[in-house]
């Protein structure tokens, strides 16, 4: 195991130097931090462009400019963004924000996948199978932004209009201003109405292809010569399903939750947008890309890239630690 | 009680989410200001859909954003104001009377008087060495003049000779200029994208620490020096939550002038998602809103009425062509002509900015805007309307002969293929040029459509203006009331250097007539110039205006007050004024 470990480690260093040269290479290509510069009234003069070069590197060729990162980021310097703020500032606080999201999120969508996809392989072809089918179907077929739209609009609006006040918000992690005039147990309160409805846009597309899952593995399990023995010992349906059945269905789903992460941070970034949520996925899009700043975009693919990794190699380990047949050298 | 209060701010709906921290009016805490008649106290989230920014220091790169310009525009103290009818007007909360202008003997002097009672935020009066700090620390780009390379712009301050305080308490500023410098009233000025800065704050004699002090800026983090402030408004480092990209600003205590209303004014950035906005308006989370207009966002704000409104105005913004003179085909001026001429420019307002509102039309000037004064239609006939037959006459002048196709060809220089490159993912632009190419294509011109992501890119990258590597380009220029600074548009290119005139085509007349335009002081004398100009540029036809942007405001009704400055001033501009009902 201890092996194992190490060779993946070891090999996952290599996939995130291989990928952070892959995006600096398209991003110092593609980029051009001065472009805003040059049409502006009055056009900014020489002296500027030439130091605000010089500031950004520009001058320097192409290996150089990622060497100087590449050293940086070993000491944990990210760079700074092409308006002068460290990278790693930002980080930390939108990884929070994010991680959150995201943790809320799998949280809700592993128990509403476990039950749902539990309900349906044990009532396997029956009115409740098909109309949980039809919706886990539906909402894996929404795209993550239409999805969060509708929400939005119906769920927000409705619960909203429902209670005769406030009590889902659209836009921010928490109202603006607030901790200027509001109780903490106010700001809670409030801080929960905005997390409500992008968690669960990310949860409940998550929950929909982990159902799935769960309902084939129950299938298999149940299908099982150890859970006809369970039952031929005497052991009720309730508890053989529970006990031995759900237990060892748990097994791939673990695999699936862990491999899925990638993804989440994926719809994380169109959630984040929608519902004005500052985090990673923000962070890539509007400081990163929308301002040509390639440490940013860099910053966010190797924090991103690590806990995929990461969370790849616990799912390989886990793997191995639920089930005993499984060993790895 | 309080608590309360404080509840019923926390559900309000309809108005900008919570409200009132002092709702029951007599007792305490009203805010700044002897409020008259208007409603004191709530608070407004106006919804930022630019970047937010990242740095507060307006006179550098890292502060050059709207975001910046909004906030700082009721912090900085500035000479003169950008009203909305573009009016430009001295600021009667800084100066006591109007300042003088005088230009006897080649020179320029201007004297201004600030009042009395003006003072920072510290305390510290507002006086002549803030001026005279404002100036040095943007008069030069050179470090080995004691100038600083960070600075953005230094347009106009590099023309001052000497910036000098008398008067009692150091209350007179005169600023002597080497020549004269027609647009100085957007110096020390806030709405213009700067502002006065605190001397005491930040001066150091030593023009190379001073220089690292601008070049630092006011981080996002930290917030303005001193949290220091000469207007309304104040914003305070604690009330920064750059994490959350939202600033709280409130009323500055030692504001002598009237107002502020409200408790907080709130910038909360949202993005540029117009489907966010609208969705925050609707629920009350945000109370102004200022996106890019596009017909579905307005569509669905008007639909919000009467709880919202709305307004379109036409702003300093506008779209135009521009044709590279030296492609093979738009360097000869008769094929620049053909293709302006079998331009319906009426057509394509009426299918693009028309579709927002009836008040749209062509712009026929480059210099000035259909809603100034100063503006002439200087368009001569032939280009004011589709003229498909005279279009074909000048090109076949030209040595072109139609194909089988109906597109002319040129022995030497080959199919008239016109590519125009505009920016990706605008799709009113792409909407401009789809309909030019039918248009086009009338008159024996095969256009397309390119979207560019280079386009404004450095020279660097060959199809950006910059590097010329383009035959016709959709964009705007974002201008000022003030219109020295179109001198770098439309001069005649020195070897490389095109400064921003990527159609490569100038002559010695407009050069001489701009040399005048940008130290001419005299407003009527000004026009009179600007308008010749423009119609030199029409001999030239090296561009083609097309129509000013619109720029949409919408905010909840709840909130009086709130009107579209679509200038550089911006939708806060007069935000001290506003009232939210309560």
């Amino acid at each position: 195991m201890l092996y194992f470990t190490i060779r993946r480690l070891v090999g996952s260093v290599f996939v995130l130097l291989a990928s952070s040269f892959l995006v600096f290479a398209l991003c110092a290509a593609s980029f051009d931090p001065l472009a805003r510069y040059y049409t502006l009234q009055p056009r900014p003069p020489e002296t500027f462009f030439a130091n605000l070069r010089e500031e950004l590197g520009l001058n320097d060729n192409f290996f150089v400019r990622y060497w100087n990162w590449l050293t940086g980021v070993v000491t944990g310097d990210f760079g700074q963004t092409i308006n002068g703020t460290p990278v790693a500032d930002q980080l930390f606080g939108r990884m929070l924000v994010t991680g959150r999201m995201i943790v809320l999120a799998m949280v809700i969508a592993i128990l509403l996948a476990v039950v749902v996809g539990v309900i349906g392989a044990v009532r396997q072809y029956k009115a409740s199978d098909y109309v949980l089918t039809f919706v886990v179907y539906l909402l894996i077929a929404l795209p993550t932004f239409w999805f969060a739209a509708l929400l939005k609009e119906f769920v927000a609006g409705g619960v909203n209009d429902l209670f005769g006040q406030q009590v889902l918000y659209t836009i921010g992690e928490q109202t603006p201003g607030l901790e200027l005039y509001a109780t903490s147990s106010e700001i809670w309160l409030d801080r929960l109405g905005h997390l409500v409805l992008p968690t669960l846009s990310l949860a409940l597309l998550a929950f929909a292809s982990w159902s799935r899952f769960q309902r084939a593995a129950m299938l298999d399990v149940l299908g099982s010569d150890y859970m006809r023995l369970a039952r031929a010992k005497g052991l009720t349906h309730r508890r053989a399903v529970l006990k031995h059945g759900l237990r060892n269905a748990l097994i791939p789903l673990t695999t699936v939750v862990a491999l899925y992460v990638g993804t989440l941070f994926g719809g994380a970034i169109i959630t984040e947008q929608v519902f004005v949520w500052n985090g990673m996925g923000r962070y890539l899009l509007e400081d990163g890309i929308s301002n040509n700043d390639i440490n940013v975009v860099l910053g966010w693919l190797l924090v991103s890239a690590f806990f995929v990794v990461l969370l790849n190699l616990v799912a390989d380990i886990l793997y191995a630690v639920l089930d005993p047949r499984i060993r790895l050298g | 009680m309080r608590s309360s209060k404080r509840g019923s701010a926390l559900v309000a709906s309809g108005m900008v989410g919570a409200l009132a921290l002092s709702a029951c009016g007599g007792g305490g805490g009203g805010g700044g200001g002897e409020g008259g008649e208007a409603a004191q106290g709530g608070r407004v989230v106006y919804g930022e859909s630019t970047d937010f920014p990242e740095n507060l220091f307006p006179n550098i790169a890292a502060g050059n954003a709207v975001s910046t310009a909004n906030i700082l525009r009721g912090i900085l103290p500035g000479t003169h104001v950008i009203l909305p009818d573009f009016s430009v007007v001295y600021d009667e909360n800084l100066l006591a009377e109007e300042p003088t202008l005088s230009t006897d003997g080649g020179t320029q002097v201007n004297t201004y008087v600030i009042r009395d009672e003006a003072v920072w935020s510290d305390g510290t009066p507002i006086t002549a060495d803030d001026f005279e700090f404002t100036w040095r620390s943007s008069r030069s780009g050179d470090p080995a003049d004691g100038g600083c390379a960070s600075v953005l712009s230094t347009n106009g301050y590099e023309q001052i000779a000497s910036v000098e305080g008398s008067g009692e308490n150091n209350k007179t500023v005169t600023v002597t200029y080497e020549t004269p410098y027609s647009d100085w009233q957007g110096l020390f000025s806030g709405n213009f994208g700067g502002g006065l800065l605190p001397a005491h704050l930040m001066d150091n004699p030593d023009p190379v620490a001073l220089c690292d002090t601008l070049t630092a800026g006011w981080p996002i983090g930290e917030g303005i020096v001193g949290d220091i402030s000469g207007g309304p408004w104040q914003l305070l480092a604690d009330n920064i939550d750059a994490g959350a990209q939202t600033v709280v600003l409130t009323p500055n205590p030692e504001w002598w002038g009237e107002g502020p209303n409200l408790d907080q004014l709130i910038v909360q950035n949202i993005g540029n998602d117009p489907t966010t906005a609208v969705q925050g308006l609707q629920s009350g989370e945000l109370g102004v809103i200022y996106p890019q207009p596009q017909l579905d966002l307005v569509d669905q704000v008007e639909g919000l009425a009467p709880t919202v409104e709305s307004d379109i105005t036409f702003g300093l913004s506008f779209e135009h062509l521009d044709f590279n003179t030296l492609d093979p085909h738009l360097g000869d001026i008769n094929v620049r002509r053909a293709f302006t001429m079998a331009l319906d420019r009426e057509e394509i307002v009426a299918q693009t900015v028309g579709q927002f509102s009836s008040e749209a039309e062509v712009l026929q000037n480059r210099i000035y805007f259909n809603n100034q004064p100063q503006y002439q239609d200087t368009a001569p006939e032939e280009y004011k309307q589709q003229n498909t037959d005279m279009a074909r006459q000048l090109l076949e002048q030209s040595g072109y002969t139609a194909g089988p196709d109906g597109i002319y060809t040129h022995p030497q220089r080959g199919p008239l293929n016109i590519q125009i490159d505009t920016t990706a993912n605008n799709p009113l632009r792409q909407q401009t040029i789809e309909v030019m190419i039918p248009q086009l294509r009338e008159a024996g011109i095969n256009a397309t459509f390119n979207a560019n992501p280079d386009i404004f890119a450095g020279a660097d990258k060959p199809t950006s203006l910059e590097a010329g590597g383009f035959q016709a380009a959709l964009f705007a220029w974002v201008g000022a009331p003030l219109r020295s600074p179109t001198q770098s548009i439309y001069s005649t290119p020195q070897g490389d250097n095109v400064q921003q005139n990527y159609s490569r085509q100038g002559t010695p007349e407009i050069d001489a007539l701009f040399q005048q335009f940008v130290s001419q002081p005299d407003p009527d004398a000004q026009t009179e110039l600007g308008n010749q100009i423009d119609a030199a540029l029409w001999e030239q036809v090296a561009t083609v205006p097309l129509y000013q942007k619109p720029t949409f405001i919408a905010y909840q009704s709840a909130i009086e007050g709130v009107e579209d400055n679509s200038t550089q001033a911006g939708p806060l501009w007069n935000s001290e004024t506003w009232t939210a009902a309560q």
